[in-house]
């Protein structure tokens, strides 16, 4: 189970000595003692974890592209070659490669790789802050009807299940329109989407966790339920949905740019990538590849983030 | 309704005496000590949905039994018996149905919170080591939990953690490890060391040494029995293993269907054991000795099998499986009766009038 040296149980003593020959060797024996000891020492949960993580060449990949893609959104002012709003007629659709114009441009001669930089603000918030926000309340919600069950309970998570029940971009549409167009009703509609599956997440976690006996030892101790809750339960259901979550991020981007395909999400000129799709779908057989890109860097950051996200599940799941 | 006979011993000692003077020979059940802890006529029912019915399920009927201080307790009995389900009652974790628990003179509320103090004196060992240890957090912090919900500052409770933790016989560095780093025997002295961060007077071991290798129970064994002479504790061990119970036992309490059967010091218990359950208990413990086999009881009723507690026997529980069942056992639940100092029978053999051999 262990691959380090577990060292045997405290000796009742080193041994002492009356002369210096057999203090020396009580001295030995105890700094060898020592030592062993110190070889069992834990590291904490996340550096270990860290480390397992760093040793699939697959996931830190995947990593380095999500940082990549972040980075390039926040640093976008400064990296992008020309203005994403601005651009000359006369320059429309130009393919990819041409000098100047990496990328290529759209169809009102805008600059592409400029209007991915800047859209990827837009997309990477419509990936993280619903994903976070569902994370928060469906684990709210999950764990407290995990916990308290019964009627209460049940009516939490049939309410769940009533919303889970929509397909996701149906919900988010009929969300979507109710509120009217704009990024932040985007989100919230993501997050509204989001809720039910992270909620069942939880709940079934905390149902499997909240049987166990160190639970029990934890009400003997006299801890209130709010306390069991956040320090015993919620640390070892966690994992679970921030396993689940991360894989989110992704699905949250692709929904986020179907609804501004539809029209629902960002206003033009913003250079949402969703929006940039829909924009240049009918040049689709004029310059294909410069159709293609936006969707190519949505395709992108989603299996970037999935393939992390199967990573951390194995780093953190493996001997529990 | 099931009554202590008159002349047990209960709340006979002046009131000043906190510890029994220490015995130079196991006590004889006449000397006063007296109880922590009492249970009487103490019964916990649950309900079952079964194909749309809603039964009852008695798992623990109308038992009483005392504790004396510093002395432990044994209780045996087979799966199914309730052991487990009164090991909660005891320490809360369920609440009584009916029935009243006494802690230290004093009556614990059969539901809702209960007082800081017994809390604190009341603590349990857990049968799985693992899963009674939080898998995401160390050593440390499980045993500093209960410590830190009773309000200690955090010097007090590193101070309390790594004395306990060495009163268990692990290096201190320890408290930085996490569970699955440990070995079962290992996580079981993590969970005693727990169930003593509060300093408690009585622990209640729910079957702690069942899931050890038998080398392993023997230390913890040992642990246990030497931290009960060190701290004056109280223990309730509860185990279906009965040359374990035999060994730390004082006294023994066998419980067949959620009901006493008999209770008897454990010397007593082992060589005059009376009610025919605790004899066919006795005669299923395996024999070193290939020749010893006259202690085979014969089983001659149809089903060997536990009956189900949500519809038990009528009048006596373990009639079914008895094979010495009368007709009185099926119309009458028998009482506890006293047959020698100390040694209650709950078996219509030993009730007066009836003209069974012992």
């Amino acid at each position: 189970m262990t691959e380090t040296f577990v060292p045997p149980l405290l000796p009742k003593s080193f041994g002492a000595g009356v002369d210096p020959v057999s203090r020396a060797a009580a001295e030995r024996r105890k700094e060898e003692w020592n030592a062993a000891v110190e070889s069992v020492k834990a590291q904490s949960f996340w550096a270990e974890t860290g480390k397992r993580f760093l040793r699939n060449r697959t996931g830190v990949v995947a990593a380095a592209i999500v940082v990549a893609l972040a980075l390039s959104a926040i640093l976008a002012p400064l990296i992008s070659p020309y203005d994403p709003l601005i651009g000359q007629p006369v320059d429309r659709l130009k393919d990819i490669g041409t000098p100047g114009h990496i990328l290529g441009t759209d169809e009102q001669g805008r600059d592409m790789l400029s209007r991915i930089l800047f859209g990827g603000r837009l997309s990477l918030l419509a990936g993280f802050v619903p994903t976070v926000a569902a994370a928060v309340i469906g684990t709210l919600i999950g764990v407290v009807a995990g916990m308290v069950r019964g009627v209460v309970g049940t009516v939490l998570m049939r309410f769940m299940d009533m919303l889970y029940a929509f397909p996701a971009i149906l919900l988010a549409i009929a969300v979507g329109s109710a509120l009217g167009a704009g990024l932040t009703n985007t989100i919230i509609a993501v997050t509204i989407v989001f809720i039910p599956p992270v909620a069942r997440v939880a709940e079934s976690s905390t149902r499997r966790v909240v049987v166990q006996e160190f639970i029990e030892a934890a009400r003997l101790s006299g801890a209130s339920r709010a306390r069991i809750a956040w320090s015993q339960i919620l640390p070892n259901v966690l994992n679970d949905i921030i396993v689940y979550a991360s894989g989110l991020v992704g699905v949250a981007m692709i929904i986020a740019a179907s609804l501004s395909f539809l029209g629902l999400g960002s206003a033009p000129p913003a250079p949402e990538w969703g929006y940039m799709l829909n924009s240049l779908r009918g040049e689709l057989f004029t310059t294909p590849l410069v159709t293609i890109v936006p969707g190519f860097f949505i395709f992108l950051t989603s299996v970037a983030f999935n393939l992390a996200s199967d990573a951390l599940r194995e780093a953190m799941d493996s001997r529990l | 309704m099931t009554e202590i006979p008159e002349n047990t011993m209960i709340n006979t000692t002046e009131p000043g005496l906190a510890v029994a003077p220490p015995p130079v020979e196991p006590p004889s059940a006449t000397l006063p000590e007296r109880p922590l802890m009492e249970l009487l006529n103490v019964s916990k029912t649950f309900t079952v949905r079964s194909g749309g019915k809603r039964l009852t399920l008695s798992a623990v009927d109308g038992v009483s039994l005392r504790v004396r201080e510093g002395k432990t307790l044994g209780i045996v009995g087979e799966s199914g018996c309730g052991k487990s389900t009164l090991a909660r009652v005891i320490t809360g974790l369920h609440s009584a149905t009916s029935g009243e628990m006494i802690f230290d003179r004093a009556q614990i509320p059969a539901t809702g919170k209960r007082p800081k103090d017994v809390v604190q004196q009341m603590q349990m060992v857990f049968q799985d080591p693992s899963s009674a240890l939080n898998p995401r957090a160390t050593v440390g912090e499980s045993i500093a939990f209960p410590l830190r919900v009773q309000g200690m500052s955090r010097k007090e409770v590193d101070a309390r953690v790594t004395k306990v933790i060495s009163d268990v016989g692990l290096p201190a560095s320890y408290s930085g490890s996490y569970p699955h780093q440990l070995s079962g025997g290992q996580r079981q002295r993590v969970n005693i060391a727990r169930a003593l961060a509060l300093q408690p007077r009585m622990v209640v071991l729910d079957e702690a040494v069942s899931a050890l290798d038998k080398s392993i129970q023997a230390q913890v064994l040992n642990l246990l029995t030497d931290l009960q002479r060190d701290y004056n504790l109280t223990y309730v061990f509860i185990s279906h293993d009965l040359n374990v119970v035999e060994y730390i036992s004082d006294e023994v309490v066998v419980l067949y269907l959620g009901q006493v059967v008999e209770h008897a010091p454990a010397k007593e218990l082992w060589e005059n054991p009376q009610h025919p359950y605790t004899k066919l208990l006795l005669s299923s413990i395996p024999s070193m000795d290939p020749d010893d086999s006259t202690r085979d009881q014969p089983l001659d009723k149809d089903s060997s099998e536990i009956p189900s507690a949500i519809n038990p026997p009528s009048g006596c529980r373990f009639r079914t499986r008895c094979p010495m069942a009368m007709e009185i056992c099926a119309q009458q639940a028998p009482a506890p009766i006293e047959t020698s100092d100390g040694h209650l029978v709950a078996c219509h053999l030993y009730t007066e009038g009836s003209q069974a051999a012992a």
